[in-house]
């Protein structure tokens, strides 16, 4: 069947719940902070990384300071902090995406109207944080560097041990969660520096900005890795990690957990249209579920070279600019002098390459299903990849014609099919969805096409089916067979 | 398991390395034993290196893997000393595109947990099935390694328990330890120079993998070491391994197998 072309529609937000990044709130009154969705853009190429984390404070606690974790001490230079917009626009260009399709009546010859919508921007949460006081060092704690940028003070310190690190928070008037110094104590004997961010408020002030920007720093080691370990220390339950990646060669993929891509392309019923984000919500969760939690969701990688023509397909939000990717840290894209980074520890030659390839990364992370800190190599993948999820309207008319006939046949079975697609993606019931399968809802009038109708059907053609990991038993089978097989036949 | 859908890089592996294989034992097989004889001999080592190519070389371009696969099992018969090759081909063939086509990655986080211990229980049975591989070089292969960062991970910097079982359930390892390092052609002869030569092995991965933060240490290592097995092998004198012998055959068998191999050399 004929199917005309096309609009596009949603996305997923990030929920603006507190947030934080790698490191971990630290508040001087007995608040409630935590951490739950956070946002990170990652650069990286040869030994350079380049990172920068939204800042996405909340909370009735008038004190915020954050404590990341960090390879080598920074240097002035390489920190700053940058528009936060940025990271609405790479997450509008790269969240999962539906379209949608018109199914043209065979019985018509006439083209069927192409209609455009957009859903409106998710409003940017406000956030909110006052200024502390630093003291100077104590025992055990040196603080390499202090410097100011932008609203932030922030202070690089090194220490020999965890019980040190903690007093020095304690006794600066920073309230730590308990079990911080179980995972402080290996980073500090990997040598690991600490970079502790706070608000200076009369910068702040200046600004007149009600929001904190996020801050970016860039240095160079050859660990390419986010150190989430800490940030489970204030956190209860399961944290959401969006990663923007960008490099010069390909996709990266995470190294010490098992990468999957999402479930893309996928023909899903007419009636998720109303409410896609928690439609695609359910089918992340599910599909973290089966996949055993300690995994890295791909939802998408695209090349997004500034003279690349196609960037998206389809476009959900606009593909970055070669302004945006500057922002996010591209320091081998526009003019040198812009970037003042330092590349002399960089053992890679620079190729001279513009080339910018996007990867997005979905974690969910928990203690028990994410033991260590997340590891990154960049591969040499260029494949393109989005999380895309397609809608079809049916045609409307007439089908007294012989092709007319067999439109509605296909469309009942395809229709089934959606819903089958629908309750695997989102591991649901199939009856959870009969509120939604309304007639009313539906735009097709024949009833016997109706969601509503196939329904009930399908539910009765799913009783008693099971799930068997065929593939693992099989394989299993084929290899000691195989073995078997061999030696009897004394060729080993 | 969780494949990725990506069977027609499985596929080409094992289609390729057959096809050499077949290519070599023709031209390059010992002429004294049948044709056919011959290439059924090498099939299981053929397929050791096939899995081992699917399970950690990733690429996009078919002529990657079609290469990977090549220099694989090319390299056990154009580069040997003694009778005996001198790298291990999937290890060589996967070093090869990693460095020198820039196409290929390894990738070692790939597998679940739960896919890791059916490949460990697999390979425990296929070895006890087979008896090619030894297992006192897999198990002082994985014992130095895994116990090396036992004393980094847990004892020195303090790590939970579970940190540690992420580093050593991963697929990689296990197929390294039970199916790469123990390939019997290209390790020394000598049983104590072979257990030592494991574990340095497993000491310089641990180093490049803990302080350098190398990925796939082992694989790199050991194509770097394999040049010196000759070397050991005529410091150190001991048997060679032999891939344990066929049952004699009849002679119906005997006549069979001239006419196949008469009609195949055609």
């Amino acid at each position: 069947m004929k199917k005309k072309f096309l609009i596009i529609g949603a996305f997923i937000t990030i929920s603006p719940v507190l947030f934080s990044f790698c490191g971990f709130y630290v508040s001087k009154a007995d608040g409630t902070l935590k951490n739950k969705t956070s946002q990170v853009i990652l650069v990286r190429d040869g030994n350079k990384t380049v990172i920068t984390m939204y800042n996405d404070f909340k909370g009735d606690s008038k004190d915020f300071a954050m404590v990341v974790p960090v390879p080598v001490v920074l240097r002035k230079d390489d920190i700053k902090v940058v528009d936060q917009s940025v990271f609405q626009r790479l997450n509008d260009y790269s969240a999962p995406r539906l379209v949608e399709y018109w199914d043209e009546n065979p019985c018509n010859s006439y083209e069927s109207m192409d209609e455009k919508k957009d859903m409106a921007a998710p409003s940017s949460s406000i956030n909110r944080a006052l200024a502390g006081k630093v003291a100077g060092a104590q025992v055990n704690v040196k603080v390499e560097a202090k410097y100011l940028v932008g609203e932030y003070d922030i202070l690089i310190l090194s220490a020999k041990e965890s019980s040190g690190l903690k007093n020095w928070l304690t006794e600066n008037g920073y309230k730590i969660p308990a079990d911080a110094e179980e995972v402080l104590d290996p980073y500090i004997k990997s040598n690991l520096k600490f970079f502790v961010v706070k608000v200076n408020e009369k910068e702040k002030q200046k600004l007149n900005n009600n929001f904190l920007r996020p801050i970016q720093i860039s240095f160079n080691s050859p660990k390419f890795m986010l150190p989430i370990r800490l940030g489970m220390a204030n956190a209860d339950g399961d944290q959401d990690l969006i990663v923007y990646a960008f490099t010069r060669r390909g996709r990266i993929e995470s190294t010490n957990y098992r990468n999957v891509e999402i479930a893309s392309n996928k023909n899903i019923p007419l009636f998720v249209q109303k409410n896609f984000g928690a439609f695609y919500g359910n089918l992340f969760t599910t599909q973290w579920d089966k996949e055993n939690k300690s995994v890295a969701f791909l939802e998408y990688a695209w090349n997004v070279t500034p003279i690349n023509q196609m960037k998206c397909d389809p476009c959900v939000g606009n593909p970055p600019t070669e302004q945006d990717l500057v922002q996010s840290g591209v320091w081998w894209l526009g003019n040198k002098d812009w970037s003042d980074y330092s590349d002399v520890d960089n053992e890679e030659i620079d190729n001279g390459s513009n080339n910018v390839h996007f990867t997005r990364l979905h974690f969910r992370y928990n203690r028990n299903s994410f033991p260590q800190d997340l590891m990154f190599q960049v591969t040499p993948n260029t494949l393109n990849y989005q999380a895309r999820y397609i809608i079809t309207h049916p045609a409307s008319g007439d089908f007294n014609c012989a092709a007319g006939k067999k439109y509605l046949q296909d469309l009942k079975a395809r229709r089934k099919n959606e819903l089958r697609v629908l309750t695997a993606l989102t591991g649901t019931n199939i009856n959870n969805w009969q509120d939604e399968a309304t007639a009313k809802n539906d735009e097709e009038t024949n009833v016997a096409a109706q969601y509503a109708t196939l329904l009930p059907q399908l539910n009765e053609e799913m009783e008693n089916k099971e799930n068997m990991p065929v593939g693992i038993i099989v394989f299993a089978a084929a290899m000691l067979g195989g073995a078997g097989l061999m030696r009897w036949r004394g060729l080993i | 398991m969780h494949w990725r859908n990506e069977s027609w890089l499985y596929v080409t592996y094992f289609a390729t390395s057959l096809a050499v294989q077949f290519v070599c034992e023709y031209f390059l097989g010992k002429k004294h034993i049948p044709f056919l004889q011959r290439f059924k001999n090498g099939i299981p080592s053929v397929l050791i290196s096939s899995f081992g190519l699917s399970l950690l070389l990733k690429t996009n371009l078919w002529w990657v893997a079609v290469l990977a696969a090549t220099v694989t099992i090319l390299s056990k018969y154009i580069l040997r000393i003694n009778g005996k090759h001198i790298f291990n081909p999937s290890a060589l063939g996967i070093v090869i595109a990693v460095l020198f086509t820039g196409n290929a990655w390894i990738s070692p986080g790939q597998w679940g947990s739960d896919a890791v211990i059916l490949f460990g229980v697999l390979s425990l049975g296929f070895i006890v099935a087979t008896r090619v591989q030894k297992l006192d070089v897999s198990l002082a292969f994985l014992g130095t390694f895994a116990g090396l960062l036992f004393l980094r991970q847990i004892i020195y910097l303090g790590w939970p328990i579970d940190h540690f079982v992420q580093s050593v359930s991963t697929g990689s390892l296990l197929l390294f330890s039970f199916f790469m390092i123990t390939d019997p052609k290209t390790i020394p002869n000598h049983t104590t120079v072979r257990i030592v030569w494991c574990i340095s092995i497993a000491a310089v991965a641990f180093y490049l993998t803990a302080f350098k933060f190398m990925n796939a240490a082992p694989i790199f290592v050991l194509v770097m070491a394999q040049p010196l097995v000759p070397i050991l092998d005529k410091i150190f004198n001991a048997k060679k391994f032999e891939w344990a012998k066929s049952k004699a055959y009849t002679a119906e068998e005997q006549n069979f197998l001239q006419v196949v191999y008469s009609k195949s050399s055609m």
